[in-house]
Order: C-alpha cells, then sequence, then structure tokens
C-alpha cells in the first residue's frame, strides 16, 4: 500500500504452467514457473501485488467446452493482457513458483483455463503495491468476498508464517455456496484450494442465501463477531478484498469503530503500469472536500481505505 | 550481417536516432518504459496530453476491449502544465529522444498559453497539437474538424512555438482528412500526425449500457489499422508529398511489419500505441525490425522506404 521504499525490478518474464485445473465449477487454479530474473522479480512479491498475463497465444477451447453464455464472448479476438493477482508465491531450487486462483468470466479466461502444463505465456509484473502489515497490531482481520480471495489466502500464509505474534482472523462470502472459490467441508469450513485452514487460521463463511454458513453479507457476518471480539481498536487491522460494495461497507464499519482497513480495488486495466491512466480510483484529498483520481494499478491495488471515495 | 543501414532520419530538422516514437497517452510522461526497454534508442516521445491547468478525466470505466482493439475515454486525464514543468521536465531532460509534448485545451488562448510556457524550455523538441481527442466536451475533436478552425489554431500555436517544431495530429473521424491536413499545413504546422483515435461505442448487452461511463470512446488498436495506412497515403499523396511535410504514421501498429507498411504509404515515421500495454519493450524491437527489413530488402537508408510504394 504504501509506496514501494525499495525499487522492486518489474519486467516481462516468460512463465512455464506447471499445473491447471478446474476444481469447482467455473474455479480454477493455475501453478506457474519463473526461472532466472523473473524468479529474483518475483520473490519478493507482497500479498496484494498483481502481474499482468498475455493469454493471446493460448487457444481457444472447442464450443462444447464452454459454458453456453460465454459462447459468442469467446469469439472476440482479445488484445490486452490481463491482470491476476496471486494466492501464494514461493521459491523453490531457485525458482518462483505463483498459483493463481481464477474464475473463467469471458474470451481471456475461456483461454487460460485451456492451458496445460509445459505451456509457456508471458507475465509482466510484479506490479501495484501490495498490504502493508504494520508489525504492532495484535489482530488482523481478513475479509475475501467472491474471487476477492487470492490475495486474501496469500496474506494469510504469510501472516501465519511471519507473524506469530499477530492473531488471525478470516471472513470469506459469497452470493452461495456455488461461487465461493474453495470446497467447502461438512463442518463449513473451507478445505481444497483455500489453503487457510492449512495455515491453522479460523475462518468464518458467509452466503447471500445460506446454503452455507452465515446467512447474509459477509461484512454482517463480520460486524456481529466484532461486537464478541475483545481486542482494542487499536490493536487490531483489517484487510479486504472483493466486489466494490463489500469493500465500501467494510471501510464504513471500520471507520466507525476506529479500526485500521486497507482495501484492495478492482477495475478495468488496460496497461497495469500506469500508462494508459485508464483504471481511476477516486481517492479524497483530506479536508478540502476535492478528489483525485489514483491509478489503481499503480497506487494500488491496495489503498487505505479511508483515502478511498467508493463508486456505487 | 553488415550493419550498414543508416535508421537515423531528419524529421522536419530534427535529427532523430530512428523513426519509431512512442505515441501520447499510451507511454506516461517521461521515462516509465524505461523499467522495460533502452529508450534512447527512440526517435522520438511524445508525452501524454497537457492542459493548462490538471484534469481528473472521465469517471470509470474509461477503458474497454474490443475485437482486436480497445476503446477509451480517459478524458485528457493529466497533472497540468504547472506540475508538468516541475516535476516532468527535469526527467525529459535526461532522454535523448526528441521530446514532443502533446497539448490541449478547450480554447485557442489555452493552447498558446501551454505552448508558449513550453517553448522556453531546452529539453522540448516540438510540440504535438491535439485537436482531435474524442474524449472530452469541448475543444477536442470538434477543432479538428473545421478546416478554417484548424488552420487557425495551427497559426496561433505555431507563433508560440517559436522555433521548435509543430507538429499537428488529425482525427481520423472527417469526410475528408485531407482538407483539415491542407489547412494544418496552410496554417504553418511543420508535421503532420495521423492518426488519432475513431470516436466508437460499446455496449454491454446484459446491462443494455454502454460499456464507457462516458458512453463513446476513442477506437486504437490492430481493428484500425488498414483504416490508418489508407488516411496516411491519402495525405501523403494528396497533400504532403508536393509540401515534403513529414507525416508521422499511427494507428494498430504491433509490430515492424505493420511500421513499414506506414512508411511504404509516405509516412516518414511512425509511432507505436496501444501496443505499448502490451509488449512495454516493442518500440526497441521494431526499430531492430526496420534496420533488418531494410537490410533484407537493400535500402541502406530508412528513408528510402517512405512512400516507396508501387
Ligand atoms: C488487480 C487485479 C487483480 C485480479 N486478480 C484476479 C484473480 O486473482 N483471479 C481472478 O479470477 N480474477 C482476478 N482479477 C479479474 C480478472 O482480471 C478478470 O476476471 C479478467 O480480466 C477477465 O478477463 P476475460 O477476458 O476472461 O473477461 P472479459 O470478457 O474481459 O469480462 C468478463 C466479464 O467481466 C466484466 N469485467 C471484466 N473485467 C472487469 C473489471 N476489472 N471490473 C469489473 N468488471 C469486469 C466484463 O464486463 C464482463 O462482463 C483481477 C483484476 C485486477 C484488476
Ligand atoms: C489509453 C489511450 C490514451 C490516449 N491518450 C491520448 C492523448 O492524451 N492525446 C492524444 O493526442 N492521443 C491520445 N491517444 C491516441 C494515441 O496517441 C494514438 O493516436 C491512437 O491510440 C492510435 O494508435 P494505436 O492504435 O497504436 O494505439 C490515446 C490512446 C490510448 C489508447
Ligand atoms: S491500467 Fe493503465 S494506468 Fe492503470
Amino acid at each position: 500500500m504504501k509506496k514501494d521504499l525499495v525499487q522492486r525490478k518489474k519486467g516481462v518474464f516468460a512463465a512455464r504452467i506447471i499445473s491447471n485445473h478446474q476444481f469447482k465449477g467455473r474455479f480454477c487454479r493455475m501453478s506457474l514457473e519463473l526461472a532466472g530474473l523473473g524468479a529474483e522479480a518475483f520473490e519478493t512479491v507482497t500479498p496484494g501485488q498483481f502481474a499482468e498475463f498475455d493469454l493471446t497465444c493460448a487457444s481457444l477451447p472447442s464450443p462444447e467446452d464452454v459454458p453456453v453464455e460465454l459462447r459468442d464472448a469467446i469469439e472476440r479476438k482479445i488484445l490486452l493482457r490481463r491482470p491476476f493477482s496471486f494466492s501464494d508465491v514461493r521459491i523453490e531450487d531457485g525458482r518462483a513458483i505463483i498459483d493463481v486462483l481464477y474464475a473463467v468470466v469471458g474470451a481471456a479466461t475461456v483461454r487460460m483455463a485451456g492451458l496445460k502444463p509445459g505451456d509457456e505465456i508471458s507475465v509482466l509484473g510484479p506490479l501495484g503495491n501490495g498490504f502493508t502489515i504494520p508489525v504492532k497490531k495484535k489482530l488482523a482481520i481478513l475479509l475475501a468476498g467472491g474471487m476477492g480471495a487470492p490475495p486474501i489466502q496469500h496474506l494469510a500464509k504469510v501472516l501465519a508464517a511471519g507473524f506469530k505474534n499477530i492473531e488471525v482472523v478470516t471472513f470469506a462470502g459469497a452470493k452461495s455456496s456455488d461461487d465461493m472459490p474453495f470446497a467447502v467441508s461438512d463442518k463449513n469450513t473451507a478445505i481444497g484450494p483455500a489453503e487457510f485452514p492449512d495455515y491453522g487460521l479460523e475462518m468464518l463463511i458467509a452466503t447471500d442465501d445460506g446454503s452455507t454458513g452465515y446467512k447474509g453479507l459477509v461484512t454482517e457476518c463480520f460486524r456481529q463477531w466484532l461486537q464478541t471480539c475483545e481486542h482494542k481498536a487499536d490493536d487490531t487491522i483489517v484487510f479486504c478484498c472483493g466486489p466494490e460494495a463489500m469493500l465500501a461497507s467494510a471501510a464504513k464499519l471500520c471507520e466507525a469503530e476506529g479500526i485500521e482497513c486497507q482495501v484492495s480495488m478492482e477495475r478495468r486495466m488496460a496497461c497495469g503500469t500506469g500508462l494508459c491512466q485508464g483504471c481511476a480510483v477516486e481517492c479524497g484529498t483530506g479536508n478540502s472536500g476535492q478528489s483525485v483520481y489514483q491509478m489503481c494499478c499503480k497506487d494500488g491495488p491496495v489503498f487505505d481505505s479511508k483515502e478511498v471515495i467508493f463508486d456505487l | 550481417m553488415k550493419k550498414d543501414v543508416n535508421i537515423t532520419i531528419d524529421f522536419a530538422g530534427l535529427k532523430l536516432a530512428s523513426p519509431v516514437f512512442t505515441a501520447s497517452g499510451t507511454c506516461g510522461y517521461a521515462d516509465e518504459l524505461a523499467d522495460f526497454m533502452d529508450i534512447n534508442a527512440l526517435g522520438g516521445f511524445i508525452t501524454k496530453s497537457i492542459t493548462l491547468l490538471p484534469r481528473k478525466g472521465n469517471p470509470t470505466p474509461r477503458v474497454v476491449e474490443t475485437d482486436a482493439g480497445m476503446l477509451n475515454a480517459i478524458g485528457l486525464a493529466n497533472i497540468g502544465l504547472e506540475q508538468f514543468i516541475k516535476e516532468k521536465i527535469p526527467l525529459l531532460e535526461k532522454m535523448s529522444a526528441a521530446i514532443f509534448v502533446n497539448v490541449a485545451g478547450q480554447k485557442i488562448e489555452e493552447y498558446v498559453q501551454v505552448t508558449a510556457e513550453l517553448a522556453k524550455q531546452p529539453a522540448i523538441a516540438g510540440f504535438e497539437l491535439n485537436i482531435s481527442c474524442p474524449n472530452v466536451a469541448k475543444g477536442g475533436v470538434h477543432f479538428g474538424t473545421d478546416p478554417a478552425g484548424v488552420r487557425r489554431i495551427t497559426e496561433e500555436v505555431k507563433k508560440a512555438a517559436a522555433d521548435k517544431v509543430l507538429m499537428v495530429k488529425l482525427t481520423p473521424s472527417v469526410t475528408d482528412i485531407s482538407v483539415i491536413a491542407e489547412a494544418a499545413v496552410a496554417g504553418g504546422a511543420d508535421a503532420l500526425s495521423l492518426v488519432n483515435t475513431f470516436t466508437a461505442m460499446a455496449i454491454d448487452t446484459e446491462k443494455r449500457r454502454c460499456v464507457l461511463a462516458n458512453r463513446t470512446g476513442g477506437l486504437s488498436g490492430p481493428a484500425i489499422k488498414p483504416m490508418a495506412i489508407y488516411l496516411v497515403n491519402k495525405v501523403y499523396n494528396e497533400v504532403t508529398k508536393k509540401s515534403g511535410i513529414p507525416i508521422l504514421g499511427l494507428g494498430g501498429i504491433k509490430n515492424a511489419s505493420d511500421a513499414i507498411e506506414f512508411m511504404l504509404a509516405g509516412a516518414s515515421a511512425v509511432a507505436l500505441g496501444t501496443y505499448n500495454f502490451i509488449q512495454p519493450a516493442r518500440a526497441i524491437e521494431i526499430v531492430d525490425g526496420i534496420g533488418e527489413y531494410c537490410r533484407r530488402n537493400g535500402f541502406d537508408n530508412v528513408h528510402q522506404l517512405t512512400g516507396a510504394l508501387e
């Protein structure tokens, strides 16, 4: 979130697909491997940063393998790269391994789902500013809405591994069980591609229709939980990623409670590198009542929730 | 391989390292692309449009991908003249490419004021007059569609530009682009750049709404290339060939072959726009590719490509 103190090296790198599969409905998980300079560049990635994938060379699946509502969309000739954050980044034998959790929603992600182990794609990154973890906090609350899960998952791992003094509680929400990018166990905890349980972290699930876990909005679930929480507001921090309405309501709640809150924003991007000025996020400028546009890709995607004027 | 091809060019009196520019609005204000390539191999660099006062631009969504292209309705978002001079000129001073500042405004006086102020800066080689932006309510494309208006604004800005090169950027969204090109030349333009984006629209069928908040935007990328080539060739044949005014050709270029097409059609130099987003080192690869093409086809000087269409 803070402007990078150390100038990290970004670049265009070839990445090799290690695995790629659909695990539930339209949700897929892909692992990529970068060697050499690419590995160096991605070694220092912080959760919330992202990369732009060139998927133009990925071949189209046959129409039968494509959901009916996407059959027209996939005929479009794609041009631009697509932004993705990471659900994990790790170094193995000098190579950077990046895990990406993604939903098949359109022309590029349909092609992405067809990538096979051994295929190569071009990755531009790492980009943007990730979450900042203030070491003095005692409690970190992680809120993931729908496809906002990947960077939250990455953050959960980093917190669990490196910040033992910070207690972590995670909330994940979606419209219904089917829209949840995790497999869910009988006990309403996440299993499968979401590693939250592996990190030994508590996770609460909410669905709008009550098909799994708490029935209602994840922010409401979080609000109720907060009333039972014994930590002081000053010692607490909230990190969230998900639909803008969810971020806005988390921001409002945190502001009322005096809790620091960081939100990861999403905008349509053409470049991801600050060149096109396309991904504007409206931000307040202190007490002047004025606002400016900051660039989601370069100034964000993680912002202090108090800065952002949400677009609802 | 022999290194015998001269890829430097003379462009309206400027000596350029290569015929490749990066296009306004796609390469930042200064050295943003230096993370990815040696920007000193560029012939020219054109800044994002600069206006007198800072502009926030349009609400989002202000970019969207379409078939083999994209629409943008950024709305001339920029930091404004004062901040540009303070923060970006020092960076531009370190670059060896010819620096063109793209100037935009709502009124002729605003163009003149920005140009006059920047004409004092030694780091700047010239100006690109943006009278062709489709994304602002006033000014922009409206100046660019009326021949008398184009001539007047060119004359006024030319005076303010003093000894710097003045390039006028034309909109393709007109009935006869040669009439506009003629007017710019009559007004004293030292060079022409074409094309800017084509005014266009995309609709979200599920929501039954325009995808862009601004409703319309400018189409760029490979989708516009054949139209841009045609317009460059038309202006070259009908206007600039006889007057010797160079054309900067752009619109949908993605590689050296595309760039060469523009040169054969009549462009003296080319600019890479949307493709900077996809391959941020591509502009330099195009410089190499043009050199390689010349070698392969027996041209010893890159300027021989200009208008070499049989
Ligand atoms: C910083 C960042 C990180 C991201 N991380 C992930 C991730 O980890 N996993 C993941 O699955 N996705 C992620 N996304 C979203 C992902 O980039 C898009 O889903 C992808 O670009 C869709 O491409 P497509 O061609 O398949 O769909 P398109 O055909 O481009 O779009 C499909 C549908 O989604 C809508 N849409 C597309 N992009 C956006 C947008 N940015 N905002 C609002 N609506 C949009 C379109 O209107 C359309 O209805 C991230 C986006 C950003 C900006
Ligand atoms: C996101 C974006 C922003 C642009 N901003 C400007 C601008 O500020 N001023 C201008 O004269 N042209 C602007 N352009 C137009 C380009 O300079 C260029 O004329 C056009 O995109 C066609 O070239 P291309 O197909 O290679 O992109 C912009 C284009 C894009 C895609
Ligand atoms: S996506 Fe181009 S500036 Fe952010």
